[in-house]
């Protein structure tokens, strides 16, 4: 779907970006706007983030705003939680999601749940950037998505931006949010280099001035009246690819983007499964407990009868992620199997 | 008219670099001092700005192997 370009300034030309340069571009703006906002992480001043998501931030706003740390998850997340309940507005960078384990306690204990604790007396505005997913030999330590364990927790708020006019919006949304925020963004789609050419759906015409997209609010990125495919961040790109294939075979697939796991835009599951009758959901985080049992428990849950076909969910297998890349394409989603998986849901009605 | 180059000292080395993405099309127009495009060279994203004001020309779309001093696109 063409999301609106800029409106004011006929002379500028569109900017067409990546995800990261959209991103780090409503970290700056938040940034000029508010010296409460303040990054901490480890490789973010001096290197500018392992993924570039804080190039010539350190430059800009002074090594009092942009903190490099050692190796200490645990520690700066402490220290950020606390700097929050006390006023300032942190950013975080966890450049892969593999490594929040260590930072458990310090989230799920603190970070979200201090200010139910306080009774509301504390809040804690932090915003962690998080990178996950894999597809490209990392193997099972460096390409987990782990949305689904963190999304379990109440007092987190998730989204997952799949374009850079996306990307954009809601990090300028998590910034202004006075509660745990995190903005967690696919490596295979945040425009990479190392990762090789970006993915042209990931790209897109961002406008120069700031814009919010709410919490919670999923997108369409293509209509149609015979089965929703569902999917968030970089399976929404396998999704556009499997609805191109559908399309050469006479089906008409709807596109949905959850956009936002925490809270989930339930509404617009149930709109396009009572337009459509047949889900498919796909996710690369494990299947077991996952987002994909979420989404369809929505529609159990809410009108079965909707389903004219049962529902088929495609994730990772419940196995660690292989480093053999025949064996990782194996176990990761890609658009056949959300093609295949499509047309078992056609054949069983 | 204004030729975009890639500069000799955006890198250490001598390895070729590719074109990952132009953040502005053909027939834009274009700023001085704006980012351009994104090159990838060892690992490494680097930029390349515009060295003048003016409408861009695209000569090396994304994909394309460069090497310091080939000339990308153009600003009239």
């Amino acid at each position: 779907m063409a999301q609106p370009a800029s409106s004011s300034g006929a002379q500028k030309a569109d900017r067409t970006l990546t995800m990261a340069r959209a991103g780090r571009e409503a970290v700056i703006s938040e940034m000029r706007r508010n010296p409460n906002i303040f990054v901490i992480g480890e490789d973010v001043a001096k290197l500018g983030g392992v993924f570039g998501t804080t190039v010539g931030m350190a430059e800009e706003f002074g090594a009092h705003r942009v903190i490099d740390t050692p190796i200490s998850e645990t520690g700066f997340i402490g220290i950020a939680t606390g700097a929050a309940m006390a006023g300032m507005r942190p950013i975080i960078e966890i450049a892969f999601v593999d490594f929040i384990g260590v930072c458990f306690n310090q989230i799920f204990n603190f970070a979200a749940k201090t200010h139910y604790m306080s009774g509301g007396q504390f809040k804690v505005p932090l915003t962690m950037m998080i990178g996950y997913g894999g597809g490209y030999n990392d193997a099972a330590q460096h390409s987990q998505t782990l949305i689904a364990t963190l999304a379990h927790v109440p007092g987190i708020r998730i989204v997952t931006p799949a374009d850079a006019y996306d990307a954009k919006g809601l990090m300028h949304t998590c910034l202004r949010d006075d509660n745990l925020t995190l903005w967690m963004v696919h490596k295979a789609i945040w425009g990479l280099g190392w990762l090789g050419l970006p993915i042209k759906t990931a790209l897109a015409v961002v406008p120069e001035e700031d814009y919010a997209i709410p919490f919670g609010q999923a997108r369409i990125w293509r209509e149609g009246k015979d089965v929703t495919l569902v999917g968030y961040g970089i399976t929404v790109h396998h999704a556009l690819v499997a609805a191109e294939k559908l399309a050469a075979e006479g089906v008409s697939a709807e596109v949905l983007d959850l956009r936002s796991i925490v809270p989930l835009d339930r509404e617009a599951i149930m709109k396009s499964v009572a337009k459509t009758g047949r889900l498919v959901v796909a996710d690369e985080d494990y299947m077991n407990c996952g987002v994909t049992a979420e989404v369809l428990a929505v529609v159990a849950e809410r009108n079965p009868k909707a389903l004219k076909a049962p529902a088929v969910r495609v994730a990772n297998p419940d196995v660690p992620i292989p480093f053999s890349r025949p064996m990782e394409n194996f176990v990761l989603p890609d658009a056949d199997r959300i093609v295949a998986a499509a047309r078992s849901t056609l054949k069983a009605s | 008219m204004t030729d975009i180059t890639v500069p000799a000292d955006l890198w250490d080395t001598e390895e070729e670099g590719v074109i990952l993405t132009w953040i502005y099309s053909s027939g834009a127009s274009v700023e001085q001092g704006k980012v351009l495009a994104e090159l990838m060279v060892e690992k490494a994203q680097l930029e390349i700005t515009a060295p003048a004001s003016g409408t861009l020309t695209i000569l090396a779309p994304p994909d394309t192997v460069v090497r310091k001093g080939t000339v990308i696109g153009r600003i009239e």
